[in-house]
This record gives C-alpha cells, structure tokens and sequence, in this order.
C-alpha cells in the first residue's frame, strides 16, 4: 500500500526525533514527546498488535504445514486479521490525539483502505477468499506490520535493534509491491461477482432520486491506485531513499490540497452515473 | 534603540551582500556605500542617522521570499507611495509579473501587505526589505462569481433537456417530466439568474484579486455538484415528493420567499454607507425581509440556506441534501467569522443576536 510506506517512513521520522529528544534533558523530553502515560499506552498498543500479526502469521505457518498447500490458506486466520487490522483505526485517533506525530490524513487513508480491502471486498464477496492474490496481501501485510509495529515498540523504549531498522527500510521493496499486486488481483477478482449480484447497489427508482454502483466505484478504486504506485517509478535499492523521500511531499499534497476531494467528488458522480447507463 | 540595532543589522547585511555589485556601479552606488559605512560605524553618528531618515525618497530592495535572492531595487520612492505604487514600479523593472500577482511582506512567512499601506507607515529606514512571493495568475473577483454562476444555469439546463447523449431516449419518451422537474428547473435557472444580476449590478467587490486556483475550485464544485443533483432529478425515473404537492407547493413558496429575502439583504450589504472600511452596521428597514436584522448578523446567509433547504424538501433528492450540508457548514463558517468582526468592531452590538440561525448559531 502506497500510503502505508509514506505513513511508515513519517512514523519512523516521529520515532526518530523521539530518540534524538532522549539525548537531550529529561525536560526537553518530556515536551517534545507524548507523555510517560501516552508512551506506556502506546507501548502496550504496539506490543499488541506485533503480538497480534504474529498470531496471524503462526496461523498462515501452522495451516500451510497441516494442508501441504498454499490454498485457502485466508480461512485459518480469517478472524484475527479482520480484528487486528480493524484494531488499527485506533491509530486515526493516535494521531487525531497528537500523541503520535503523523499525519491524520494520512493515516486515515492507509488505515480505511486497508479496513475497505478486508470488509468490503474479501469479506463481501466470498468467492475471492480462496483466490491466491488474497493469499498475497494477507502475507506482505503480516510481515509489514510485525516490522512497523515491533519498530514503533523499540523506538518507544528508546532502544531500536539494527535487524529491525534494516528490514523496517529493505523489504519494503518487496513487500511494497506484493501487496499492492494482491490488492488489486483481489478487487478485479471480486468484479464479476459484485455485478452479477448487484452487491451494496442503489438503483432508481427510489424516494431519495439517488444511485450508486459499487462495480463501478471499485473499478475506479483500482484506478486510483496508479497515480499512487507510479511515484514509485523503479523499484531497486540504490533508489530506495530517494523513493521514500518522494513519498512525501506527494501525498502530503495529493491528499491534503482541496483538489483531491473535488477528484473524489468527480469520480462518485462518474460512478453514479454510469451505474444507471450499465443498467438501462 | 532595538528598532536602531535592527536596522544597523540589515544595513551590514546589504554591505556584504551588496558589496561586489557596489563596485561595477556608478557614483550614486558609491554614494550610498559610502554613507552606509558612516551609518554602521555606529550609534556615535546618531545625527547623521536621524538627517539620513528624514529623506523624502526611499530605496526597496526586493528578495525572493524563498531563496532570499535579491529581484531587483525599487527607488525614487517617496514616503506617501503606497504599497499598490511599489508594486507598479516592480511591474516596470520585471514586467513578467503584474501588479495583482505581486505578494509583498516585510519579514519571512508574516502577512502579505495590502495596497493601500503607505511606505512610511512600515519604514524602519530609507532602505527597505521586502520578500516577494509569485502568488500565481490572478482572476477578478466579478469573473470568479460569474464563471461560477453562469455554468450551473447552463449544466442544468442541459439535463433538463434530456439530451440523448445522458440518458436513454426509450426512457425519455416512456416517462414524461413530473410537473415538479419544470418548478425545479424553474426555481434552480431563478436562483442562478439572480446571482449572475446581482454580481453584475447590485455587489460592491471588493478591489483584491483572487488567485486562478480558487477559481478552478469554486467552478468544480459549483459546476460538479449541479451536474450530480441536475442528473437525478431530471432523471427519466426520477420519483416525485412522498408527501406529493402539498410538500412541493409548501417548498416552492419558501423557496420563493428565501430567494426574495436573500436579494433584498444583499442590497442592503451593497448599499455605500455598508460597505467598505467605515461601514456602519446594517439596520432593518421597513422592508419586512430585512428584519431578519433583528435577529442574526448574516441573514444573507440565512436566507441562503433557507434556498437550499427548500429545494431539496422540494424535489427529494440526496444529492441536494448533500450540496445544502456542505453549503451551511461553509457559511456557518463565514457567518461566525464575520460575527467576530461585528462584535469586535461595534461595540454597542447586541451580544444576544446569532450569527447565521436565529437563537442556535
């Protein structure tokens, strides 16, 4: 997910100053970071969601062994991902709060993109559960969130193994595009069976002269993924920081300038529109 | 003796900076090298300082407020120019950017300076720095209203019409238009007629610019928003009113009269002892719609919303609910801001009256 790495690498910058404030007086400290209480509460948020993804991750392991093959694998930790990964709108508020220094805007749309994926999508139409793309993200997720979470959990502590900080900044570039692959296959495998069933569809006539169709918007939602993933033009190692700085000034214009809900507002009366043209 | 050391400061500043350009210029430029090297010796000369201030010309260097490069030298200002002269002067000098795009401050990241500000009003000396910010094309506040205005009446119109290139022609002839999309049409074309009037013969704009961004939003929003309530109720199955024409009818006339109400308040607003800088604050007359008044600070904005609310009690339509949210949470916004300013500038206001909703807000 893109905004998951614009996210990921703010967080870091937050954890890092943290530290950085640690070297200085405790008085210092204590106003540039959240308070001891907000830290503990974070500590103890971090710890359980690393522990929560590691279950999640224990389960993906322990299922593959006992089936001998990679399929339907999505069934045997269907539960606790939908919890941990609804669990992290906790994270909206963190940052709504203050007590995390990241962007609202962005966390919100790397959170409820991820909530949308897991409920809308895989959730609503059962027939993409036992598709390998799901299989895809479920995996990049897992070991993303392990690194984010344990990484954030150091930082707190002040105390940031170097294993945790290279892999926090090196299988992204793997993890990265993966997960944004199985996203996408997911959402494009779903598209026949959401129209077929007219899936969470409005058609008029109805008393409040409104539609909408969700085949359409989720046709849209795979197209905004490109103007997304194409800041991150070629992925290699030697372009990984420039990549990372690139993210955000991007997304911090994309999504806090006003121009990006009147593209939403298009985009909605696009699908809206179409909705009825498919139908008649 | 602070505002003399801050001057003395920057004086030092342009000697380093300005000191290899001093060299390749004329006799005046040594003149001033001169005199400046006079005037950083120290507060000894506080004499030749206090002669130096009283000159009648001043000398603008002008940075670029990002890279803090110097643009170019404004001089042979005199102390009653104004901002807006400055402005014209560096126009002349760099012809690239016009006066309305021009955006002055006195210190990096403080407010833009207006106009109508005189120079001598924010000298510290007879030299000047200001830093320079390109605030992009500039539109004419009355073309923004216009451009704005003018394409909802024509978008609605265009799906009122029913061309085939929006909806199905089949549909169109099996489902006639309900009498309610004609009062709509009616009510919507009344609306936006009156505002493109008032913007041409009744509004006093005010003599800024806006930036060309502003415009491009306001007419995405406008233009994006009847485009999406205008396809739905002149939809083929659009289905009328659940309560039929008692609701429509009721609506209709509240709309009318929110309309009527709006435009006699808003020339009111444009009368001349309401507008500009000694405005003294509108009173209620003996017109009946302008006795809102008495009752909320913005009722322009009150009966504006009452518009909106009509409309949409009228045709039943989510996306008009929507827009008419989004339209009271933004004039809301502006009506609370303006109450401010009532408040703090007429001190004999009445601290009971609301901003926008009578008795609530």
């Amino acid at each position: 997910m893109a905004a998951a790495a614009a996210t990921a690498t703010t967080k870091g910058n937050g954890g890092g100053s943290g530290r950085a404030g640690a070297g200085d007086s405790s008085g210092s400290r204590k106003k540039k970071g959240p308070g001891p209480v907000a830290t503990a509460y974070l500590v103890i948020y971090n710890v359980v969601m690393t522990a929560g993804w590691l279950v999640i991750a224990v389960g993906l392991v322990r299922a593959y062994l006992a089936k001998g093959s990679y399929h339907s694998l999505y069934y045997s930790i269907e539960k606790p991902l939908k919890f941990f990964q609804t669990g992290a709108l906790l994270e909206i508020l963190h940052c709504a709060i203050g007590i995390v220094p990241s962007s609202v805007v962005l966390t919100s749309f790397q959170v409820m993109s991820r909530v949308f994926l897991i409920w809308a999508v895989t959730h609503s139409v059962k027939e993409v559960q036992s598709e390998d793309s799901v299989l895809l993200f479920v995996i990049a997720w897992t070991i993303t969130e392990i690194i984010r979470y344990s990484f954030y959990t150091f930082s707190l502590l002040n105390h940031l193994p170097y294993i945790i900080k290279w892999a926090r900044y090196t299988l992204f570039i793997v993890l990265y595009p993966m997960g944004v692959t199985g996203e996408l296959l997911t959402i494009y495998a779903a598209l026949p069976y959401v129209r077929q069933a007219g899936l969470y569809s409005i058609s008029l006539p109805n008393k409040y002269n409104f539609s909408f169709d969700y085949h359409a918007f989720l046709i849209l939602v795979m197209i905004s993924y490109i103007p997304l993933s194409s800041t991150h033009g070629g992925l290699c190692p030697l372009t990984v920081m420039a990549v990372k700085i690139q993210c955000l000034p991007f997304y911090h214009m994309r999504l806090s300038s006003a121009e990006g809900s009147n593209v939403s507002l298009r985009l909605l009366l696009h699908c809206c529109h179409q909705s009825l043209d498919e139908k008649e | 003796m602070f505002k003399r050391h801050k001057s003395l400061e920057r004086k030092r500043e342009l000697l380093f900076q300005g000191l290899p350009q001093f060299t390749m210029k004329n006799n005046t430029r040594n003149f001033h090298s001169l005199s400046q090297l006079v005037l950083s010796a120290g507060p000894l000369k506080t004499t030749t300082a206090v002669k130096h201030s009283k000159t009648t010309h001043f000398e603008i260097e002008i940075l670029d407020a990002h890279t803090r490069k110097q643009i170019c030298i404004v001089d042979k200002v005199t102390q009653t120019s104004t901002i807006y002269d400055v402005k014209q002067k560096f126009h002349k000098a760099c012809p690239k950017w016009y006066p309305s795009r021009i955006g002055l401050q006195l210190e990096y990241g403080g407010p833009y300076l207006k106009d109508y500000i005189t120079i001598q009003s924010v000298a510290a000396s007879s030299i000047i720095t200001l830093y320079f910010t390109d605030l992009g094309q500039q539109v004419g506040w009355t073309t923004v209203f216009l451009a704005e205005y003018s394409g909802p009446l024509l978008i609605y119109l265009l799906f009122y019409l029913r061309s085939s290139y929006i909806y199905d022609v089949k549909e169109s002839f099996r489902w006639p238009r309900h009498t309610v999309v004609h009062l709509a049409c009616f009510c919507h074309c009344i609306h936006y007629i009156r505002l493109l009037l008032e913007t041409l013969f009744v509004h006093k704009v005010s003599t800024g610019h806006s930036p060309m961004k502003n415009l491009i939003k306001g007419c995405a929003f406008y233009w994006g928003f009847t485009s999406w309530m205008a396809y739905y109720i002149n939809h083929p199955r659009y289905t009328p009113p659940s309560f039929g024409n008692r609701q429509i009818i009721v609506s209709a006339i509240n709309f009318l009269m929110c309309e009527a109400g709006n435009h006699f308040i808003n020339t009111v607003l444009a009368h001349p002892s309401h507008t500009g800088s000694n405005a003294c604050f509108p009173s209620p007359t003996y017109n009946p719609f302008t006795w809102m008044f008495f009752l909320v600070s913005c009722p322009n904005y009150t009966y504006e919303i009452g518009t909106w609310i009509s409309f949409t009690i009228m045709t039943q339509t989510l996306p008009v609910g929507i827009f008419t949210m989004l339209m009271t949470i933004q004039m809301s916004l502006w009506a609370r801001k303006k109450h401010k300013i009532y408040r703090k500038k007429f001190n004999s206001y009445v601290h009971r009256k609301s901003a926008i909703i009578p008795f609530i807000l």
